[in-house]
């Protein structure tokens, strides 16, 4: 979806010239940003590329120095109460109580997030399904593992069932097999139409799960669009492949085109590390050793 | 070995000298403690030995005998005197520990040779100041009554020691031979020599020297009358109360700065971010804290009081309405301290070793560690810059004093106002750091 395209009213994230300084240091250097409701957008750059200070000042945390910036078409600054009751925010860090079960602490939020009262358990008991946690409810957080954790810490920020929902590299230190249950957890996320915007260093993660990406380097918007239109940016190196499923059937193929003057390289192509990895211990969680 | 074990030292030698908190708590902590402790005890600079006692005088004779012994009592150099109508009334309120009653007629008397009719009003509660003012009185009633009263006044002490007169070798010898004798006699009795056995110390933990000190106004022939304490006129109860209080307030402070440390702690989990993020305005957050830590400070104080009223009979139950009143203000007080330090601190490191500092130094002042009656007047107004001074004289008023709520309701107000005054600067802090768009 392009963002000049798009109607300002039916966007979830319009932002334009975006400037946050920070003493003389232009954290965010004048960024527009557009996002369709119910997309799903990768905020991609290296530390310091202005990603978290967005994200800061979308979600009502930071104000803009200057620019304007509407966020499911309210002000961020002006509107920051409602705003809030409309949108989830995963912190990359595991902002959770640890002396509380998982349980307590799911329904402390839910009840800050002003959930109806009647609709608590309910809730609680969805987001315990959701994250996989429900044998674990009662326990304390404090003796979970890394996965579970972050599990949980994704959950939280959906008890209130936001419209849009901002994720902070939700996946760093876990195990695989938890990655790929959090990233199961956000395209359910997305198929239930709820508006996304992830920020990685995994681009792995977001060639999955987002189909719009931003990158940012110092403050500034240096590239936008689908994968594929990244892909296919000027300038960039290509190549082609010709996959086959056998080797001899591959030494076939190199010897037709050679006929026909294509120079072709062979390369067998290995299982990636984590491929091995799963296909050694299994998709399944592993929280009972937590 | 040893090289290696070098190294390690150097590195938290290094890292001890970047944080500032425990250089502070274990370089100039002790010396501010030293001094506030030495400043109490003796005023600095060596001279002064210990802060002069207030002592109310009342002169209903206003004859030129009557302004005589004012003028001797206040060239004492133990003694601050200060003339004051009323001065039952400024006992019994604790505003001074003693004060002396000119009758009219004592001019008449002395002129007559009837000796003194001199009325004492006492605080019990501060024994240590009833032997300054009693070991001053003597001198300048001595001086004021002339030879004859003098020599009256040393037979009627040896007689209520139970001492014969034949046993005093001279006793119709010079005042100087008499006086030298009761300087011996307090010198034998401290060291508890046989030879004298009524001034024997009883069995009790007072030595022998607060006793004769204690009982030296009545052989000096004052009517002596203690007005303090309420119905229960132990002196211990005194000390008694004061250290529950005392400890109480520190405490409690210690108890709130930590609760108002969370904060913080919030902070550095990422939990704060989130509670930043709830539908409601960040002050919700800091009211959160102040409700969190004010309940838990009620329920400490409740605690330490039903402790001191069991174990020490520490009048709790005497005007529990008062307590509560000063409780609730004072544990107001300490939240909005604790929740400034908490805001302004940028670490919960940082945020110990302040408060571990302020909180001592206020408690050395304000009087939680000793009673402010012992120190001198300087550091007693100096320490009233501090809530633990207001805290307590409203407690020691309410526990010793027998006073309700009409006779601490200035202390309140101050404990409001310092409540009051801590939590703006906390809102402000809080809004300054942490408060986002709402």
């Amino acid at each position: 979806m392009n963002s000049t395209s798009t109607p300002r009213d039916v966007l979830a994230i319009d932002v334009r010239g975006l400037v946050r300084t920070f003493g003389d240091r232009r954290a965010v250097d004048g960024l527009d940003l557009a996002l369709a409701r119910g997309a799903s957008l990768g905020l991609l750059g290296p530390n310091g590329a202005g990603k978290t200070t967005t994200i800061r000042i979308l979600s009502t945390l930071a104000r803009a120095t200057s620019g304007s910036v509407r966020v499911l078409g309210l002000d961020p600054e002006r509107d920051a109460l409602e705003l809030r009751a409309r949108i989830g925010v995963v912190p990359q860090e595991l902002a959770l109580y640890d002396e509380l079960s998982a349980r307590e602490n799911l329904e402390f939020f839910a009840r800050a997030h002003r959930v109806d009262a009647r609709r608590v358990k309910e809730r609680v008991d969805w987001a315990l399904e959701l994250a996989q946690l429900a044998e674990r409810a009662r326990d304390r957080v404090t003796t979970f593992s890394g996965g579970m954790k972050r599990r949980l810490n994704l959950v939280v920020a959906l008890l209130h069932e936001p419209e849009l929902v901002f994720l902070d590299e939700p996946t760093v230190g876990i195990d695989p097999q938890s990655r790929n249950h959090v990233f199961e957890m956000v395209e359910r996320l997305v198929h239930d139409g709820t508006t996304l915007v992830y920020t990685t260093h995994q681009l792995g993660e977001v060639e999955r799960l987002c189909e719009r990406i931003v990158v940012l380097d110092r403050g500034r918007k240096i590239a936008e669009g689908t994968l594929a239109e990244l892909q296919h940016l000027p300038g960039l190196a290509r190549s082609h492949a010709l996959r086959v499923t056998s080797e001899a059937d591959a030494h076939a193929a190199q010897a037709f085109l050679a006929q026909r003057g294509v120079e072709t390289r062979l390369v067998e192509e290995l299982p990636g590390l984590e491929s091995v990895f799963l296909e050694l211990t299994g998709h399944a969680l592993r929280d009972d050793d937590a | 070995m040893l090289h290696l074990a070098w190294t390690f030292a150097l590195k938290d030698l290094r890292l001890y000298a970047r944080d500032r908190s425990a250089l502070a708590l274990s370089l100039l902590l002790p010396l501010f403690l030293a001094a506030i402790f030495g400043a109490a005890m003796g005023g600095f600079g060596g001279k002064d030995t210990i802060g002069k006692v207030r002592l109310l005088v009342e002169d209903l004779d206003q004859t030129p005998r009557s302004r005589e012994l004012v003028k001797l009592l206040g060239e004492s150099a133990n003694l601050s005197v200060d003339e004051k109508q009323d001065a039952r009334k400024a006992i019994a309120n604790g505003k001074a520990p003693a004060a002396i009653v000119v009758p009219a007629g004592y001019g008449a008397d002395l002129e007559a040779g009837r000796g003194l009719r001199l009325k004492l009003y006492r605080d019990p509660g501060q024994a240590v100041e009833q032997q300054i003012v009693a070991g001053s009185l003597m001198p300048v009633l001595f001086e004021a009554g002339g030879a004859k009263l003098s020599r009256e006044v040393v037979k009627r002490g040896l007689a209520e020691l139970g001492l014969a007169l034949d046993a005093i070798p001279g006793f119709d010898g010079t005042f100087d031979q008499t006086w030298k004798l009761m300087e011996e006699l307090a010198r034998q009795e401290k060291e508890k020599e046989a030879a004298y056995p009524a001034l024997t110390a009883p069995a009790e933990t007072k030595s022998e020297s607060v006793d004769f000190l204690a009982r030296l106004p009545r052989f000096l022939g004052l009517d002596v009358e203690d007005v303090a304490g309420g119905e229960n006129q132990d002196d211990k109860l005194a000390g008694q109360a004061h250290a529950v209080s005392g400890i109480g307030v520190m405490m409690l402070l210690f108890g709130l700065v930590a609760a108002g440390g969370t904060i913080l702690e919030e902070r550095t989990q990422g939990t704060l971010t989130r509670l930043l993020l709830v539908p409601a305005p960040g002050s919700a957050v800091l009211l959160g804290k102040f409700l969190f830590t004010f309940v838990s400070g009620m329920l400490q104080l409740v605690l330490l009081f039903v402790f001191g009223s069991f174990v020490f009979d520490v009048p709790v139950w005497r005007d529990p309405l008062a307590v509560l009143v000063v409780s609730t203000a004072l544990c107001a007080a300490a939240t909005g301290l604790g929740l400034f330090l908490a805001v302004t601190c940028g670490s919960r490191k940082q945020l110990e070793g302040l408060s571990t500092l302020i909180i001592l130094v206020m408690s050395a002042m304000g009087g939680s560690w000793f009673p402010l009656v012992i120190t001198p007047e300087w550091y007693r107004k100096l320490g009233h810059f501090t809530l633990n001074a207001w805290a307590m004289d409203a407690y020691q008023g309410i526990f010793w004093y027998g006073k309700g709520l009409e006779g601490i309701w200035v202390e309140v107000l101050v404990l409001a106002a310092i409540a009051a005054t801590m939590a703006a600067l906390a809102v402000r802090g809080w809004n300054k750091r942490f408060a986002t768009n709402a």
